[in-house]
């Protein structure tokens, strides 16, 4: 029976699917639990879309006047520049919130001392970081619709006139290569500590990049290169494209090009995302351990 | 004992050694500081793009729209910077504290509590208006100049605001002793309430006319954004279409701000260390 039981632990040590999805369910219930109880960052990541699309609508319209909506016609191809950056605000702070999320829990737990414990629990970190991704993802998600609902009343604008469908497409598959970006994100966390200001910086880069209040044609050529190779810029340009009817990033001919290449992104950051975020964590650990902060 | 009574020498040395404590812990995460910086630029260079897309020719070189629209951003983001650092700064570090268990035990001090809640700041302040001049420097090189019209009464214009910014701070340093985590929310709020209706990216034409005549207005924080801008373009203020008015209101609000919301923070604190929740997080 000693035997029996030391070869095949006491159940705890080889979770099955049915343990594995108790763990995501667990983490992710706890997550909302804490968040629960701030109401107050939920309506603040539902405002700032709004507020972050209001600066540069107040700020283009004081200068160019009733040129306004001609002009940036002539640079994005919609004259509606109110739904324009108000898709752009929201699903950058869908980028951020994913990233913000997963960093800071890292931190949290670093902080709390608590992270090295979850290392001793026989649960993979796979599952537990599923957990909290998923919390990421609905609050992110939560954030984008309280957003453009709102946003929408505020400027008086539609978003459901075109490519509704579409929008969602880009958005759910950009969610992937997001994941994995997370992951990434997660482990440069751990490695380097400050998270604050990280995340703080990182997040204007992601604007920046992201093109979140501009077209990408407006950044010097090289700019746009590697701003195409970041899956929130295709996801971004992918949503905004299909509901204005404008131009994609990528191709000419419709989403489809757009479409291919964040499929891609969504086969492989994931991917390289988990790998990035175990070799970190196993090069922290053989060295000062991931509890250190 | 000594300690127990505080003589203005000893006021200065122990805020210089608080201030110090924020210095030591700065120097720490050097990364803060790098962060910051790029952060700064990378804001001013997004609304620069942005309000390129509403132009005509955005592949023309710099012009005198392009100089006036740098001019409103960067001095406006310049007094939004102040804001935003002093507001945030003062309170997150007072909730730092109570998270650490180590603000109950600085109550025991006899040091001042004035001087520990500016000392909260005044590193970064400093930071932060080094890191304005660069800000105006990388705008002005970017744009091909910037107008400089009145510097040295816009910087004494600064300086009245800085000090009404910290009455603010001090109302939420209070309010975070009593609101714990939520403070923080109400301080993002505070933040982006300002940015919008003090007008800190654009203008003031830019907001409707009834939002101008029934918030802004009403808001010290305006006059000062209002006031420091037009000093700086050599423009006539926009809220008060004379500069006197604007500047009293400034003063005003720079003497009396501090002087009432230390008040308030102290009303916070003692109902706090009474109800023995100092220390509770």
């Amino acid at each position: 029976m000693a035997a029996v039981a030391a070869r095949g632990g006491f159940g705890l040590g080889r979770p099955g699917w049915r343990a594995r999805g108790d763990v995501v369910r667990t983490v992710f219930l706890a997550r909302i639990r804490i968040i629960s109880r701030y109401k107050g960052a939920i309506f603040m990541e539902a405002l700032l879309p709004i507020v972050f699309a209001a600066m540069p609508v107040l700020l283009g319209t004081a200068f160019a006047g009733p040129n306004a909506a001609q002009n940036f016609q002539l640079n994005t191809g919609t004259a509606n520049y109110k739904l324009y950056m108000l898709l752009g605000a929201a699903t950058f702070t869908v980028v951020s919130l994913m990233l913000w999320l997963i960093g800071y829990w890292v931190r949290r737990e670093q902080e709390t001392g608590t992270l090295e414990s979850l290392y001793l629990a026989p649960a993979s970190r796979f599952w537990i970081l599923t957990g909290v991704t998923s919390y990421a993802f609905v609050r992110a998600f939560s954030a984008f619709l309280i957003a453009i609902a709102l946003g929408s009343v505020i400027f008086q604008v539609n978003p459901f006139e075109n490519g509704v469908g579409v929008a969602l497409l880009f958005l759910a598959l950009g969610l992937l290569p997001l994941w994995g970006l997370a992951f990434m994100f997660g482990a440069f966390i751990m490695k380097i500590k400050e998270a604050d200001s990280v995340i703080q910086v990182l997040q204007w880069v992601l604007a920046f990049l992201i093109g979140v209040f501009y077209p990408l044609s407006l950044l010097p050529p090289f700019m746009q290169t590697i701003a195409g190779l970041f899956p929130p810029t295709v996801m971004t340009d992918g949503i905004r494209a299909a509901i204005l009817n404008i131009g994609y990033f990528y191709g000419t001919g419709g989403p489809y090009a757009s479409l291919a290449v964040l499929f891609a992104m969504a086969l492989v950051v994931p991917l390289l995302g988990y790998e990035v975020f175990e070799v970190t964590e196993r090069r922290l650990r053989r060295k000062e351990g991931v509890g250190q902060y | 004992m000594g300690l127990t009574r505080f003589d203005v020498r000893n006021r200065i040395v122990c805020f210089w050694d608080m201030s110090k404590k924020k210095i030591v812990e700065f120097s720490r995460y050097p990364v803060a500081f790098i962060a910051l910086f790029v952060q700064i630029f990378l804001i001013i260079t997004m609304f620069l793009y942005a309000s390129l897309a509403f132009t005509a020719d955005p592949t023309a070189g710099p012009n005198d729209q392009s100089r006036q629209i740098g001019a409103t951003v960067v001095y406006g983001f310049v007094v939004g910077l102040f804001l935003s650092f002093t507001l945030w700064e003062m309170g997150f570090s007072l909730r730092e504290e109570q998270t650490r268990g180590t603000l109950e035990s600085l109550y025991l001090s006899p040091a001042s509590k004035i001087g520990s809640l500016l000392a909260r700041v005044f590193a970064i302040l400093v930071w932060v208006g080094t890191l304005s001049v660069f800000a105006v420097l990388f705008v002005g090189a970017v744009l091909g100049g910037l107008p400089v019209a009145n510097a040295g009464l816009a910087t004494v214009v600064l300086a009245f605001s800085v000090s009404g910014f910290l009455g603010i701070a001090f109302v939420f340093a209070g309010v975070t002793i009593k609101l714990k985590e939520t403070a923080q929310f109400l301080v993002s709020f505070l933040q982006f309430f300002f940015m919008i209706f003090s007008a800190q990216f654009f203008p003031f034409r830019a907001l409707p006319q009834p939002l101008v005549d029934y918030v802004s207005r009403w808001l010290p924080v305006s006059y000062c954004v209002d006031l420091f801008r037009s000093l700086m373009t050599g423009a006539i203020p926009e809220l008060i279409p004379d500069v006197a008015v604007e500047f009293g209101i400034v003063v005003a609000f720079g003497i009396v701000s501090p002087v009432v919301g230390y008040a308030i923070y102290k009303r916070f604190e003692r109902g706090a260390r009474t109800a023995g929740s100092l220390g509770e997080y």
